[in-house]
């Protein structure tokens, strides 16, 4: 059996207990990081668009289970984003230190604006407000400075060689 | 076993993981609040839940103080603003009781019905901040097992703070008046006006629409639940919602824009009266 079976379900539990229990207390300006956003983003970093997307839909449906937005908008949103990570990464073909942090950043805030548009257009009309104008920039900073951690975690969870496309050093 | 650099079929997958998303929204819009994915958020809520109180109970100081240290400002004009404000209601308190004196006489006398004799308070604490940063939901510490059900009205003792929207056997997600996809069907005090209070999301005042345009709305004039003689059948009437903070006539348009502050704190709650309706 593959470690990543094995692996990749104690890191999902642990990361719901942090984005439901953990996070939400800490709050910034009313916004709590995304802590599944940022899982999904670090499995396209560390193990490219297919099993980024995968991890993307998994976060996306355990999201959903702690929320009153149609179940399924989540995953329909962070499978795409995650594959779109995972996708530009593998085209990178020199080392470049922080551009993971960066990637991190800017899939997390096209995260969140993703799942307003797509909710908006599921009938959830209250997603798009100006507290969008908030919420993106804080999502995006915090989930990029927990992206060296959460990439380092991804790659032992899905059992990458560390040798990928983008060195962390 | 170090994996791949490509998996074969990257494409092929993402397609399937968004057919994946789209048949469960489906699914989930076709079983209409209830069926298998209700099932799957309640054991969800249960499953997690010890865990999540734990957490929220020890993060709770380290939570206050990052709250303090962004909205230090807004905390000090809070705290002179509720100052000023309790010494007004202790006056208000004088005037009350001799109301409530008269009204329960004068109920007697015409044997009218309390509009909340029909249901059951249940004390509850909220055990969860909002887990997404669009919903303004909290979660509380009461479900199924202790008679909470969907669409019960959920106050405190400053007025009504929103309705259940899920249950677990344990746990129950309330949706707060200030969510951005709550509506509550309103009347003002003094006018007898009605409208419709709607959300505005998170340290936002409520808004209220389709109030008439020759209304006589005041500043500071409170606002109760219609109930159902405004056709709503959530919320019984006569429950405290919020008090006017402006009422606008505009050019132009066909009803007033009044806004209203909800009186119960939406950001502090701890415990919460959940009205069951006893099986």
């Amino acid at each position: 059996m593959s470690p990543w079976v094995a692996r990749v379900p104690p890191v999902l539990v642990l990361a719901v207990v942090l984005h439901t229990a953990v996070f939400p207390q800490l709050r910034v300006f009313d916004t709590a990081a995304d802590v599944l956003v940022v899982l999904a983003v670090a499995a396209a970093v560390a193990a490219g668009p297919a099993r980024g997307a995968i991890v993307g839909c998994l976060c996306g449906f355990l999201a959903d289970c702690f929320l009153q937005t149609p179940f399924g908008l989540s995953a329909l949103v962070l499978a795409p984003v995650a594959y779109g990570v995972g996708v530009f990464q593998t085209r990178i073909h020199h080392v470049v230190r922080w551009l993971p942090v960066v990637a991190a950043a800017a899939a997390a805030g096209t995260a969140v604006i993703a799942y307003a548009i797509v909710g908006a257009m599921l009938g959830e009309d209250h997603l798009i407000s100006s507290r969008l104008f908030v919420v993106v920039p804080v999502v995006a900073v915090v989930g990029g400075m927990l992206s060296p951690v959460a990439v380092r975690i991804m790659r032992w969870a899905l059992d990458v060689d560390p040798r990928g496309p983008v060195v962390l050093r | 076993m170090a994996l791949s650099r490509r998996n074969g079929r990257p494409r092929a997958t993402l397609a399937f993981l968004v057919l994946l998303s789209v048949t469960a929204i489906t699914l989930d819009f076709r079983s209409d609040g209830g069926g298998l994915i209700e099932t799957a958020r309640g054991l969800a809520s249960d499953v997690f839940s010890p865990v999540r109180d734990a957490a929220a109970r020890a993060l709770e100081p380290v939570g206050d103080g990052l709250q303090g240290i962004t909205g230090y400002g807004s905390l000090e004009d809070e705290a002179d603003a509720l100052r000023a404000e309790l010494a007004e209601r202790e006056g208000d308190r004088a005037r009350y009781q001799r109301l409530l004196a008269e009204n329960a006489e004068l109920r007697s006398l015409n044997r009218l019905s309390d509009e909340l004799a029909g249901f059951r308070p249940v004390t509850a604490r909220v055990v969860s901040a909002p887990v997404s940063n669009f919903e303004q939901t909290v979660e509380l510490d009461r479900g199924a097992d202790d008679g909470v059900q969907v669409d019960d009205p959920v106050l405190t003792g400053a007025g009504l703070v929103g309705r259940v929207v899920q249950t677990s056997g344990r746990r129950s997600v309330v949706r707060l008046i200030n969510d951005g996809s709550s509506s509550v069907g309103v009347r003002f005090a003094d006018s007898q006006e009605v409208g419709t209070a709607d959300g505005e999301g998170v340290g936002r005042n409520l808004a209220v629409s389709f109030v008439d345009l020759r209304a006589r709305i005041a500043v500071g004039e409170y606002v109760l639940t219609a109930g159902q003689d405004f056709g709503s059948t959530i919320y019984p009437p006569g429950i405290p919602v919020g008090r006017v903070v402006t009422a606008e006539r505009l050019d132009g348009e066909l009803d007033q824009r009044v806004t209203i502050e909800p009186l119960a704190e939406l950001s502090g709650l701890n415990y919460v009266r959940v009205l069951t309706v006893p099986r």
